[in-house]
């Protein structure tokens, strides 16, 4: 089977299975066939990140990794750029791009681009698109947050475009034109005609729970999100691109361990509608090879190997059922997850 | 056992595919079959209500959706405008761009429900690392951005209960490996960077500590030897750092493994 290199790569799983290992893996496997790759990962692991060299550097920041750090690979010299997601930073060149500083001192949007303020889906895609929109790249490898955050992930154009198409014409209804008139003279007196509208209803009873003082800084955000529209909805082009078979190769990523079965199932029922069909199932962390060679007498034993080759057949059974194409990867023995990423791009060219 | 020394609130997470729901209905079902007044909730997540009716495990039901709407109609006092409130394209949107504030209204609920009824327990099933963060990270943010008023007190409430060694317990699920449990440990540091000082860890699925592995004549294949050699060194590595360390079990059965689970759960309190 070959895989065909895309512009987009999605990497998609439960959670614990080895996913970002994985996507870093094939970055190097096509940066190492020439390819100019991006590597763009939420929230990798603390050794991961120190291999990559990603821990001492911001966030947000493109940062070129260098082959020589991985085992076998020391000899050769290539690199591929990686990308550690960060929503302050997406939000920053957002500002300075729509020239919308001043808007977004705001201590709501602060407080929400925060590491863990819970806009990092949002952020994650309108990041995505910028670097696609460049198009400085052959491939963008994009690992994406574990289970069901995945699925807020991909639904998160969606919700964007439903708060700019729905929660906004409720209000313009109530504002009417005297907005666009007002905003486009710098948005002055916005405060005040939102509060004389009929969008007051609303907000009074937002301001009987909170405060005045809130409200005032709530409505000054929303603002400031709306002048920054257009990126948010240039965001939507994403999901486009990841609908379309030649722009994406999706691979979602279960793994033997534990009871990861339902939840791939539960996932692929959730994911189906966004994919198209070049979907790859990636098995991690098989042990099957290791399994079929060890012939125990023993009757523990035999039950021990018999109850994980289970595991692994049931896996197997799923696999075949939902997908046509499935790639196994190794369970890795060893420490140093520089020697997992290696021998995972070996797993790739096999495939 | 005596259900005052069980936490009133007990938090398992950690990383995805530790094992998190399996060992959060397992400590349940222990409670439960202990006498103790205790129900498993999934937080946000899809209860699995047949595993649950099949294991006697009891449970309570309850989304982000469903407990923002409760609540704001309680500030309200009016149902009607809290269903018309929750159903308005605005807030819906808000609810779905800013998670952290639903994740914040359903834990209030949780502390609530606790509040109500001084002998009842929870075993939350926690959203896995990063999520727990934002979930705990999220009322102090709300604080910080509604300043003062209603929402306020209530966050002011809930973190009196939370702040409470005795109350609140929180379980980080790891597997035997270095970089789990490196991960594990980085997760019970940001936890008490929020000062949730209750913190301990969990290692789920170790090999070998499996009865059916050990002290037999017959020799492990050397993939499974190396396995067992590998978890060995983190455990001596991180003595001392684990609250428990549970077997693997040599199952494939959702059932038979919870089962197992609660069989290693005495001492934990």
């Amino acid at each position: 089977m070959v895989i065909n290199p895309k512009p987009i790569e999605i990497f998609c799983g439960t959670g614990g299975v080895g996913k970002t290992t994985l996507a870093t893996s094939r970055a190097l496997e096509l940066a190492n066939l020439n390819k100019k790759v991006l590597l763009i990962t939420i929230d990798p692991a603390k050794r991961l990140k120190q291999i990559l060299g990603l821990e001492n550097t911001e966030a947000g920041e493109v940062q070129p990794i260098s082959s020589t750090i991985f085992p076998g690979y020391e000899q050769k010299s290539f690199t591929f750029d990686a990308l550690l997601m960060s929503p302050r930073a997406t939000l920053r060149r957002m500002k300075w791009e729509a020239g919308t500083e001043r808007e977004f001192e705001n201590p709501i949007i602060d407080i929400l681009a925060r590491p863990n303020g819970g806009m990092n889906e949002i952020m994650a895609i309108i990041e995505v698109q910028h670097h696609l929109s460049k198009g400085n790249y052959d491939t963008i490898v994009l690992d994406t947050p574990p289970g069901k955050h995945f699925i807020d992930f991909l639904q998160a154009s969606l919700r964007i475009k439903q708060f700019f198409d729905k929660s906004f014409i409720e209000i313009f209804k109530f504002l009417g034109k005297k907005f666009q008139r007002s905003s486009e003279k710098e948005g002055t007196g916005f405060l005040a005609m939102i509060v004389s509208s009929g969008v007051k209803k609303l907000l009074k009873y937002l301001e009987k729970v909170t405060g005045e003082e809130f409200v005032e800084t709530f409505v000054d955000a929303v603002v400031a999100i709306y002048k920054n529209r257009e990126a948010f909805l240039e965001a939507l082009k994403f999901q486009d691109r990841l609908r379309q078979i030649e722009n994406s190769n999706w691979f979602l990523v279960t793994s033997v361990e534990q009871h990861k079965i339902d939840e791939a199932n539960t996932l692929h029922n959730h994911a189906v509608e966004f994919m198209h069909g070049d979907s790859y199932l990636c098995i991690n962390k098989c042990l099957r090879s290791h399994l079929e060679g060890w012939n125990p007498t023993n009757s523990h034993y035999l039950h021990v190997r018999n109850s994980m080759l289970d595991r692994e057949n049931k896996i197997k059974e799923f696999a075949s059922r939902n997908f046509e194409k499935v790639i196994d990867f190794p369970e890795v023995l060893g420490t140093s997850p520089a020697q997992h990423v290696s021998e995972l791009a070996e797993a790739w060219k096999m495939s | 056992m005596d259900s005052s020394k069980v936490p009133r609130l007990i938090v398992v997470t950690g990383k995805g595919g530790v094992g998190k729901t399996s060992l959060a209905l397992a400590i349940t079902k222990h409670l439960h079959e202990s006498g103790v007044k205790v129900l498993y909730n999934s937080f946000d997540q899809i209860t699995n209500e047949k595993l649950c009716d099949q294991m006697e495990i009891p449970y309570w039901e309850m989304s982000t959706g469903k407990s923002a709407e409760t609540y704001i109609a309680k500030k309200l006092g009016s149902e009607m405008v809290a269903g018309w409130i929750m159903k308005t394209p605005f807030f819906k949107s808000l609810f779905n761009m800013i998670p952290g504030l639903g994740m914040m209204i359903l834990l209030g609920h949780i502390i609530e429900k606790l509040q109500n009824d001084p002998d009842l327990h929870i075993v939350m099933d926690s959203p896995s690392s990063g999520h727990a963060i934002t979930m705990f990270e999220s009322s102090h943010n709300f604080k910080e951005m509604f300043g003062k008023g209603m929402i306020v007190d209530d966050i002011n409430r809930m973190h009196q209960f939370i702040y409470n060694e005795k109350r609140l317990r929180t379980i980080v699920v790891t597997l035997p490996t270095l970089m789990a449990v490196n991960e594990g440990i980085d997760l019970k540091k940001s936890l008490n960077d929020l000062e949730i000082s209750n913190v301990s860890l969990i290692v789920n699925d170790a090999i070998h500590l499996s009865d059916e592995l050990n002290n037999q004549d017959e020799e492990l294949p050397s993939f499974l030897a190396k396995k067992v050699e590998m978890e060995k060194e983190v455990v001596s590595e991180f003595e001392g750092k684990f609250a428990k360390i549970l077997p693997h079990l040599s199952t494939s059965n959702e059932v038979e493994n919870i089962k197992g689970l609660t069989k290693h759960l005495e001492g934990l309190w």
